[in-house]
């Protein structure tokens, strides 16, 4: 199996993805907080170099899920340096898989529009943005140099499927599932290569409002995402 | 018009103020003590301290942003890299921030030609084409600061201006030498600055008017980097660095 770490392991995504890849991959879950279901944590500061390369020694791959949103020093310190940090101790150690995470950054630029599938990133000075946005060009500069293959998801809401039929309300906006979060990580995995060392590629389970779109995602790495989740948000009609 | 210049200990900095003194009124920072050009004003702070950014910026009407690190970095290697990525990315954060608060309608921010270095020469390089920064630290550090300030024209009603500078040299420092495409005499770098002070589109609806980048290098033959965006913002490089076309033996 291959050897995992996973970064921000115990934060708000990766206790909803890692129960379903830890049945085909031997992780490594780390963070500086305890892990809500109480599974053990290796406790690595991302923002220290010497902590991140030591539990990056041995690793096929790297799943950083780690982020700081919006403080003034943090995030800069979590999201942008710790990419850093992640990405130098992959050069280092030839670690040839990163998978990042960050928000959508087109929401602001694009919220008007319809049709949108991966247009260039728009993330203004918010610290969560920039931050994380900074972060996705220090993962391109190193995979390009370095020859890693990093996959960056980016996403605006994470949450549960539906479960039950929603009554007047509509579905969220540039919301993933965490299956199909899974679905794409193991993908993200297992996928030799992407053009130019990195992608980032955005994640989604809605599609019916016709705004955003997959299609990058679908094309690049087969993300099948689950489909049919607008049904719970149909409305009644006579004929239904 | 009232003028701060980051970085003041550095040669860029500094020629930056001896060639806009005599017409503006000019302060420098730095987080080191330096002794500044007479008739320019000298205050000291850290751009990554809000409160040393906001002395700094209070009163001024352009904002120049040299991204040239102090005197003082740490020798550690590790340390200096950590230093250099917070300088470039919280720092420049911290000070257009400040910069925005108070009012400042004009920033500049310099940058480099060097993350143009991964494409081989036989192109012509133009603003159009998309960086390739390498991740040496000044390289990689100088693009994310670019980047940033760029974000500041995006979300808020200033003219934000990147200048990315060629190799700084002085022109009489490299005789004898081979030519570098690169090139750029630091009196004309600092030329390029006077330049921008003019532009001024602060109140366009697109930011992509309020934002512009400019590639700033010496006029040598057959050049890589093309600079004809520049000229028509006024740029006349001096330093042509001709004798050592003509005599390319030295």
């Amino acid at each position: 199996m291959k050897k995992v770490l996973v970064l921000g392991a115990s934060g708000n995504i990766a206790p909803y993805v890692t129960p379903d890849l830890e049945k085909d991959y031997d992780l490594y879950l780390s963070d500086i907080v305890p892990h809500p279901d109480g599974k053990p944590i290796i406790n690595v500061d991302i923002t220290s170099y010497s902590e991140v390369l030591e539990v990056c020694r041995g690793m096929d791959a790297i799943i950083n899920f780690a982020v700081l949103r919006d403080d003034p020093v943090v995030s800069f310190d979590v999201s942008t340096k710790g990419a850093y940090h992640v990405m130098k101790a992959a050069a280092e150690l030839g670690i040839k898989k990163v998978v990042h995470t960050g928000p959508q950054l087109v929401r602001n630029a694009y919220d008007h529009e319809f049709g949108i599938s991966d247009p260039p990133l728009a993330p203004g000075v918010g610290y969560y943005g920039i931050t994380k946005y900074l972060s996705m060009e220090i993962c391109e500069i190193f995979s390009r140099t370095y020859d890693i293959q990093t996959v960056c998801f980016l996403f605006n809401g994470l949450g549960a499927k539906p479960t039950e039929h929603v009554t007047q309300g509509d579905f969220p906006p540039f919301t993933v599932v965490w299956e199909d979060l899974q679905h794409a990580c193991r993908l993200a995995l297992e996928i030799e290569s992407v053009p130019g060392n990195f992608q980032s590629f955005n994640l989604l389970s809605y599609f019916t409002q016709g705004k955003y779109q997959v299609e990058k995602a679908k094309r690049m790495l087969g993300f099948t995402p689950m489909g049919g989740l607008e049904d719970y948000f149909r409305r009644v009609t006579n004929s239904t | 018009m009232n003028i701060l210049i980051t970085g003041a200990s550095s040669q860029l900095a500094q020629a930056i103020a001896t060639e806009l003194k005599d017409d503006h009124s000019v302060r420098l920072m730095d987080s080191v003590p330096v002794d500044v050009a007479e008739g320019c004003d000298f205050i000291q702070g850290n751009i990554l301290d809000p409160d040393d950014s906001w002395d700094a910026v209070r009163g001024i009407d352009t904002l120049i942003h040299t991204g040239e690190p102090p005197t003082d970095l740490p020798s550690d290697e590790l340390k200096r890299e950590q230093m250099l990525l917070d300088l470039a990315t919280r720092g420049t954060h911290v000070l257009f921030s400040a910069g925005v608060e108070a009012g400042i309608k004009k920033f500049i921010c310099a940058s480099t030609l060097s993350i143009f270095n991964n494409y081989p020469d036989d192109v012509y390089i133009t603003e159009l084409w998309k960086p390739l920064p390498s991740p040496e630290i000044v390289e990689m550090t100088k693009y994310l600061g670019e980047l940033t300030a760029r974000e500041f024209a995006r979300d808020h009603l200033v003219t934000a201006t990147g200048l990315r500078l060629g190799e700084l040299v002085l022109e009489e420092a490299v005789q004898g030498e081979t030519p570098n495409l690169a090139w750029l005499d630091i009196r004309d770098a600092a030329s390029a600055f006077r330049c921008v002070l003019n532009r001024d589109s602060s109140n366009s609806a697109e930011w992509t008017r309020r934002w512009a980048v400019y590639h700033i290098c010496a006029d040598i033959p057959n050049p890589k980097f093309l600079i004809d965006q520049a000229r028509g913002i006024g740029y006349q490089p001096t330093h042509d660095f001709q004798s050592l076309y003509l005599n390319p033996s030295g």
